[in-house]
């Protein structure tokens, strides 16, 4: 629709021009504005602000000093470990991720659907979660540590830890975007250029290399610069494993004051500034690569990809050995948490299975917990032991993290809805709207915590009415801001998709029936992308409800998540009765996390995706049912009274 | 009923309908042709208010409609895409704009389903989505979409191009009884010649936003107005100097046509008109008809023949070709008019 030239022709009457509609577009242009400057821009300047304003020694201004520190002091080494580790896993990550992939939807692999669940469990855990997982294993009392003492006891029990432990551990946490999105344009490929390729003789590596890989090249690209970002910001990893890179450094300097050391804050800014030119570095590669356009699919009518035999039989056993392997990677951290979270505390202290004592404890009640004091004499401390659902602290944690989550994931949908149903109406400006909520996309998740941090710290701030907002009580809206901040971009990108599967003339022919523009939002374009909407809902929830990254940048007491909860429980059990069970609880904790994420997952692409007509068709084979029982007790309640008579 | 008076609609710089004058009577069927991108769809858009003019006025009944938002001027629209609205059932579409206007739960209900009966769709039909139907049950349900708040005019933009022929031809013929049972002024836009001349009263022929021709099927067929119409509406031969001097009678400053159906094959003796010899150099088997090539010399002519199954010439046959000077339709080489 041509409306922006069109409605130059019309003449509007006063009324008309300045109605309701009119005021309520310029409310949300104000919103937009004050949104946009206050809660994206400001906070961000201020932090690069910070970086030229600092003092030196003799109390005059020097813009250079923190570059100068920077240069001078051990600061590179945060960024070059950052560095080398996102080349580490951009090297790991595709290898393990192209592998999956294949293995499941290319080569024709024995129990394919097994070895897909397996590999996707990283879609239902991940982040800290995921990590302690590992840590369970390979930790210095982890199961595999103790079983490998056992057999090599000079061995350092204290192996997995640093560099090669976040290198690895990443690398299996970061196949998820493999798993979902390589997977699909796999699936993508005309299976007739596979067969064309065969016909004119090629064997099938080569069709793999010269006929499959330049199609996913495209896919891969996006996501290698997506690992690599992930990579230079990771968090929860490097701070559970210890491996000194940019993030965790920015979290400590954060907290740090000028008494233990020289300008920490500007140089946390400087550090998430540099963090913010790599990305904005990357994503412009990766937009101008993505602008050519490459390999699009000419296919009139495409064939659905065809799994491809291995014929050389030693390849097979090898192929089939590779895969059964990365299995168990992925597979182990899972099973043994799921099994150890109905272990008794002393099972999971000892790391020896026990399935005579099976148990909930690590989920819900108390227990006491009896212990040997120094003097020799055994104390008892009363409900020390307890499960998830019943120790305060990771309870607070759950409704901290699921009341911000739940507020960020709506508002973020609810900003992206009102601002796509703008940007489809009015084109020229609505450009601007966008590229303004895809700005996030550009900041690292940790320079928009770290600033709101740093900004919001005092009661200076004259738009959000002289609040200190890092205060107390009110972190917890900082952070919901923050997280809606975050997910703004990633819901722009998915909801303007489903924007586009609207069709012009429902709009025209709602409007023809007599529907005013708000009516024709509400019931003919909303419940079309409701579908879409809910699931941005759901998957912005499930991040955020285990997101440790913002949360810890805030390190604040008040503002305690789930996340940081599930990190605390990773500290070693003290002794005399205090932090026990810790490790039941953790197991117990990513047991809940993979139901409510696997829940929420089943909920929107299971029953969230169904459309009206598939709706309809359940109803009605569940009314059919209904009726078939009805009519059986009927027939029954008839011939019950016979039978007692007989 | 309706009046487009000098209607002017641009898209930034391109002006997309030139001074448009149409009069649509009341109870006419009037169909809009054109080639793509000459404005039929703009001029349909136009009246039901998708589209507002940058000059120029619209009347319905005498009264100026041309500020009336979309929502209020009770024209009914059938999209060529049907707009079915996806999350609703069958009823709840028929029902979404008589909900709008708040009617009573009863009148909705008694409304839906006679309109429903009249285009024939079942009770058990209105329960499903509408992803549920066949593309002329969707048809059906656009259809009964904008009739059923009983609205003046009906507007149709290609609602038969997404079906296949037999059902398109199908429901051509019940449209047609529709919109006389119903007696509502329509207004049609079609890409397809048999749907425009068997279904108007009248049809309007664009091009490049301009009007060339308003008139019945047979003016517009056989009294096309200006050359683009002739070569627009049905097959035609144009003719070359050489054949127009054989034939005698004719201004060859002019540019000269002849239908194909006015070519005779082999004329009896009755006939009055040129003759040629010609011969067979390629034939087309339609069923109804047979299209065929002939070249007699002067240049290769196009025509058609009943297939009477009895008649059927092969390729390489020699027939005789005749031209009567009456049959042909000549236009002024400057001006396009006719002549």
């Amino acid at each position: 629709m041509k409306n922006d030239t069109l409605t130059l022709g019309r003449k509007h009457s006063w009324t008309e021009k300045y109605g309701p509609s009119f005021m309520l577009r310029v409310i949300l242009l104000v919103f937009f504005v004050y949104f946009f400057l206050g809660f994206m821009v400001l906070p961000c300047i201020n932090t690069v602000k910070s970086i030229f304003t600092v003092k030196d020694s003799t109390g005059k201004t020097d813009p250079l000093a923190v570059i100068k520190f920077f240069f001078a002091g051990s600061m590179p080494t945060y960024v070059w470990n950052s560095v080398k580790l996102a080349i580490g896993l951009v090297i790991t990550v595709n290898v393990v991720g192209i592998s999956i992939v294949l293995l499941t939807e290319y080569f024709d692999i024995k129990g394919a659907r097994i070895l897909r669940m397996g590999y996707q469990t990283t879609l239902i855990y991940s982040g800290v979660a995921l990590v302690t997982g590992y840590l369970f294993l390979y930790d210095n009392d982890g199961i595999i540590t103790s079983l490998l003492s056992n057999a090599f006891p000079n061995m350092n029990t204290n192996w997995f830890t640093g560099f090669y432990a976040v290198w690895f551990t990443m690398t299996f946490a970061c196949t998820s975007n493999h798993a979902l999105f390589l997977r699909n344009a796999i699936r993508g490929i005309d299976y007739n250029t596979v067969e064309a390729a065969r016909n004119l003789g090629a064997k099938p590596f080569k069709v793999l290399f010269k006929v499959v890989f330049p199609t996913l090249i495209p896919t891969l690209f996006s996501l290698t610069v997506m690992t690599f970002i992930t990579g230079l910001c990771a968090m929860s990893a490097p701070t559970l494993l210890g491996y000194d890179s940019i993030n965790p450094e920015i979290v400590r300097l954060a907290g740090s004051s000028t008494a233990d050391e020289s300008f920490p804050q500007a140089r946390a800014a400087l550090l998430s500034i540099i963090l913010a030119l790599f990305t904005i570095l990357l994503l412009t590669v990766l937009t101008m690569y993505e602008r050519k356009g490459h390999y699009l699919s000419v296919s009139k009518t495409k064939a659905k990809l065809q799994k491809q035999k291995i014929a050389n039989p030693v390849v097979n056993v090898l192929t089939h050995i590779y895969a059964y392997i990365l299995f168990i990677i992925y597979m182990t951290p899972v099973v043994m948490i799921v099994i150890f979270s109905f272990q008794t505390y002393s099972a999971i202290r000892l790391k020896k299975l026990d399935f005579s004592k099976l148990t909930l404890i690590n989920f819900f009640g108390k227990q006491d917990y009896e212990y040997l004091t120094s003097r020799g004499t055994y104390k008892t401390r009363e409900g020390s032991i307890s499960g998830l659902f019943s120790n305060d602290a990771t309870l607070n944690g759950i409704k901290n993290s699921f009341f911000m989550s739940i507020v960020a994931a709506a508002l973020a949908c609810i900003i992206v809805v009102i601002a796509c149903n703008y940007i489809f109406k009015h084109k020229k400006t609505g450009v601007i709207l966008e590229y303004c909520l895809l700005l996030p996309w550009l900041l690292p998740t940790i320079l928009i915590c770290y600033s709101y941090r740093t900004y919001f710290n005092t009661g200076d701030i004259a738009y959000v009415f002289g609040n200190n907002l890092y205060y107390q009580n009110n972190v917890r809206i900082l952070i919901i801001l923050a997280y809606t901040v975050v997910k703004l971009p990633f819901s722009l990108r998915m909801i303007k998709a489903a924007f586009y599967a609207i069709d012009s003339e429902l709009e025209d022919a709602a409007r023809n029936l007599g529907a005013g523009s708000l009516v024709t939002f509400l019931r003919v374009k909303l419940p079309i992308i409701l579908p879409s909407v809910l699931a941005v809902f759901a998957l912005n929830f499930n991040a955020l409800f285990t997101e440790y990254d913002m949360s810890a940048t805030f390190a604040s007491s008040y503002g305690t998540t789930y996340a940081m909860v599930i990190q605390s429980m990773c500290a070693d059990e003290g002794l005399y009765g205090y932090n026990v069970n810790a490790s039941g609880r953790r197991c117990a904790s990513t047991v809940f996390i993979m139901i409510v994420s696997g829940l929420i997952l089943y909920l929107v692409y299971g029953v969230g995706s169904r459309d009206l007509a598939e709706r309809l068709e359940i109803k009605e084979k569940r009314k059919k049912r209904i009726e078939k029982l009805k009519a059986k007790f009927k027939k029954n309640a008839a011939v019950g009274p016979t039978e007692i008579k007989g | 009923m309706i009046k487009l008076d000098n209607i002017v609609v641009k898209f930034g710089e391109f002006t997309a309908l030139h001074d448009i004058n149409i009069h649509v009577k009341e109870g006419e069927f009037l169909t809009i042709r054109g080639p793509s991108g000459c404005g039929k769809t703009t001029t349909l858009r136009t009246i039901t208010g998708c589209i507002e003019p940058a000059e120029g006025r619209v009347y319905v009944k005498g009264e100026d409609i041309t500020d009336v938002p979309i929502e209020k001027r009770n024209i009914g629209i059938v999209f060529q895409s049907y707009a079915l609205f996806p999350t609703m059932t069958v009823y709840d579409n028929i029902a979404f704009g008589l909900k709008i206007k708040k009617y009573k739960k009863k009148q909705i209900d008694d409304a839906v389903r006679t309109i429903a009966k009249k285009v024939d769709l079942s009770d058990e039909q209105l329960k499903k989505a509408v992803s549920q139907l066949s593309g002329g049950q969707q048809q059906r349900v656009a259809i009964a979409r904008a009739l059923v708040a009983d609205p003046a005019i009906i507007c149709m933009d290609e609602p038969l191009s997404n079906l296949d022929a037999k059902l398109r031809v199908q429901l051509r013929n019940e449209l047609k009884n529709m919109q006389k049972d119903f007696g509502i002024t329509s207004i049609y836009v079609t890409h397809d010649q048999e749907e425009a001349l068997t279904l108007s009263d009248r049809i309007a022929v664009f091009n490049k936003g301009f009007i060339e021709q308003i008139g019945t099927p047979n003016e517009i067929y056989n009294h096309s107005a200006t050359e683009f119409v002739c070569n627009f509406i049905g097959d035609i031969n144009p003719l070359c100097d050489a054949l127009t001097d054989a034939i005698g009678g004719i201004d060859k400053a002019n540019h000269n046509y002849i239908r194909l159906e006015r070519v005779r094959c082999n004329p009896d003796d009755t006939f009055v008109g040129a003759v040629f010899n010609g011969k067979v150099i390629s034939r087309e088997y339609y069923g109804l008809y047979i299209k065929y090539s002939v070249d007699i010399g002067l240049q290769t002519l196009k025509v058609i023949e009943k297939n009477d199954g009895v008649n059927i010439y092969d390729i390489g046959s020699e027939i005789k070709i005749g031209i009567s000077a009456n049959d042909i339709m000549s236009y002024n080489a400057q001006t396009g008019e006719a002549v």
